[in-house]
């Protein structure tokens, strides 16, 4: 056991960067490929400006994943947030729930839209993307705690994240209030109800974040712990 | 009398008009390009074809209650209903065929309002599977042995025909031309006015199945002298002539169609005896158990089912034409289902979906 950990954290890591090595890596494609771009767009924009054409003018490139299409309809946050919601692999029902969820949406919205007087209308945002967009954006954290032990005391350490973990829990956290609700309600339109809420800075999710951010500021003393 | 009908008979195949009902919001001052302010089905003529047109509300208000669930959640939608439409009615047996969600139904909703206009009595049959997939109460017969009735569903359809029939009910004047025995105490008495017979087929649960039949019969009889004009519109009539239904008998077997009682009215309502009406069917893969393979009208109707339509029009409803498609396309702009898509994007549903209405909706419904 203890060499097999030893072996993970020394000589595979160093084994993985090391490319003269024939080792198998996990992925089939060493690390310095680049990732591909597939959208049309970017892709116009690259040759707009030359010097960043060069940059990437000899470099190997992974070939384009299956659900990487350049349609105008993929959008790469929906994109991780159906993989976020499949379970068991099952990405057909994933994409389904999340089609029923914006159509929810929709049809929420243009309620409230006829249902407002007409001088209000414009003001009321009917695209789903958008909405959910910042739903995303309002449930994202700052701050969580984390584990750490000191002298034989663990201690719930406040701790910033990257960009990236506090957007994955942001998504998660949408997707696990929505689906404690049970089975009494469909997913798809408790998730509607949410992604609406938390766009409009209320509701569960967004309660969620206050609660940990309180946490967090509770236990700001043991914040040195971090570093000492 | 075949020869005449035939010279009567004005078809033009396939295309049609776009049309949606029921608009409150919708402000008549300004109508956009692909709207008809002419809501009068009778009135529309080779300029209207692939544009939209609205049903008045009280149409829509009587339909309501056996649309088709999409429908009416689009209805709720678009503040309005979404439905397409043939340009000219058939003074014959017709019978529609077409894949799946390509708009059999929802052109049978506009042949309904054409009827309702032209003061046709309507027998819309909604969707025939419901009666025999999903059977509340199947109990023998009281009238004929050896049958089964299906009072529940019967007793709904009275109500939902003297609802969108009121009109004609109160202004044909319509008597039966024989007495009905239905038990020792209860007798219909000949001269008795129809919308007093489908009122006490209401009434009377038990006998509702005898009532259709005859209520059918006298039409049949009425419209032959002249009196009245029917409209039959069956919407999946193949599942009268598949061979298993999920209806169950006292042994607790499925029994096929033609035990039960209400299928020799229907078979008998698109028979050939009878003038001065028409009648419009469509077969549906999905309307019967054990026919899946193929569209086409001789194969889900079976030799059978085919022999007692023939000679029939067979029409083929076909997928949105382009024009169609970006009216369609402009419809859901202008009722703020979709708005953000550009001319690729439209392109690419086109070829998504292969202008296919259901599956065009189906994609449209994440986008905005």
């Amino acid at each position: 056991m203890f060499v097999g950990r030893k072996f993970n954290s020394l000589i595979l890591s160093n084994l993985r960067c090391n490319l003269e090595n024939s080792f198998q890596f996990y992925s089939v494609f060493p690390p310095n490929y680049i990732k591909p771009i597939y959208k049309k767009g970017e892709q116009e924009a690259l040759y707009q400006e030359e010097t960043a054409l060069k940059q990437f003018s000899h470099l190997p490139v992974k070939p384009a994943k299956t659900n990487n299409t350049c349609s105008e309809f993929h959008d790469e946050l929906i994109r991780k947030f159906t993989n976020y919601i499949m379970r068991k692999g099952n990405k057909k029902m994933a994409r389904k729930i999340l089609d029923e969820t914006f159509e929810n949406i929709k049809i929420k919205k243009l309620n409230e839209y006829y249902n407002t007087s007409p001088e209000y209308r414009e003001n009321i945002i009917l695209d789903p993307k958008v909405i959910f967009y910042q739903a995303v954006e309002n449930c994202t954290p700052v701050l969580e705690l984390q584990k750490i032990s000191r002298g034989g005391i663990a201690y719930q350490v406040p701790i910033p994240m990257n960009e990236n973990r506090a957007q994955f829990l942001s998504m998660n956290w949408i997707i696990s209030t929505a689906q404690n609700k049970g089975n009494a309600e469909k997913l798809s339109d408790v998730l509607a109800k949410d992604i609406i809420d938390a766009a409009n800075n209320q509701g569960r999710v967004i309660k969620k974040k206050y609660d940990m951010h309180k946490q967090c500021e509770a236990n700001r003393a043991y914040a040195h712990y971090r570093w000492l | 009398m075949l020869d005449s009908l035939f010279s009567r008979m004005c078809l033009r195949n396939g295309r049609r008009t776009i049309i949606t009902a029921a608009t409150k919001d919708v402000p008549d001052t300004s109508i956009p390009w692909f709207r008809i302010s002419e809501s009068n089905p009778a009135e529309h003529d080779e300029s209207c074809l692939s544009r939209i047109y609205t049903i008045p509300s009280d149409i829509t208000a009587s339909l309501m209650s056996n649309m088709t669930l999409e429908l009416r959640k689009q209805t709720e939608i678009f503040r309005e209903l979404v439905n397409f439409n043939y340009k000219k009615i058939y003074d014959l047996t017709s019978c529609d065929n077409g894949i799946q969600g390509v708009g059999k139904t929802t052109s049978l909703l506009h042949l309904i309002h054409y009827g309702l206009v032209k003061r046709y009595f309507v027998l819309h049959l909604p969707w025939v599977q419901t009666w025999f997939r999903y059977p509340r109460d199947a109990v023998a017969s009281p009238l004929e042995p050896d049958k089964i009735d299906l009072p529940e569903s019967a007793t709904k359809w009275l109500k939902y025909i003297k609802e969108i029939n009121k009109v004609a009910l109160s202004q044909l004047d319509l008597k039966t031309t024989k007495e009905y025995t239905w038990s020792q105490r209860e007798i219909t008495k000949s001269g008795e006015s129809l919308s007093n017979l489908i009122e006490f087929g209401i009434q009377r649960n038990k006998f509702a199945c005898g009532v259709i039949n005859a209520v059918v019969d006298e039409l049949k009889m009425a419209s032959t002298a002249g009196k009245c004009r029917t409209l039959v519109i069956i919407d999946g009539f193949n599942a009268f002539t598949s061979s298993i239904t999920h209806v169950k008998d006292e042994n607790h077997t499925y029994v096929p169609p033609e035990r039960i009682s209400i299928t020799s009215t229907f078979l008998s309502s698109v028979d050939y005896n009878w003038c001065n009406g028409a009648a419009i069917l469509t077969v549906d893969k999905r309307a019967n158990k054990d026919r899946k393979d193929s569209d086409y009208p001789t194969y889900l109707l079976g030799k059978k089912g085919f022999e007692l339509l023939d000679p029939f029009l067979p029409i083929c409803v076909e997928n949105y034409s382009l024009d169609e498609f970006k009216t369609i396309l402009e419809y859901y702009k202008d009722r703020k289902w979709i708005k953000n898509i550009s001319d690729k994007g439209q392109r690419e549903l086109e070829l998504l979906s292969n202008k296919n209405p259901y599956q065009l909706w189906a994609l449209c419904k994440p986008l905005y």
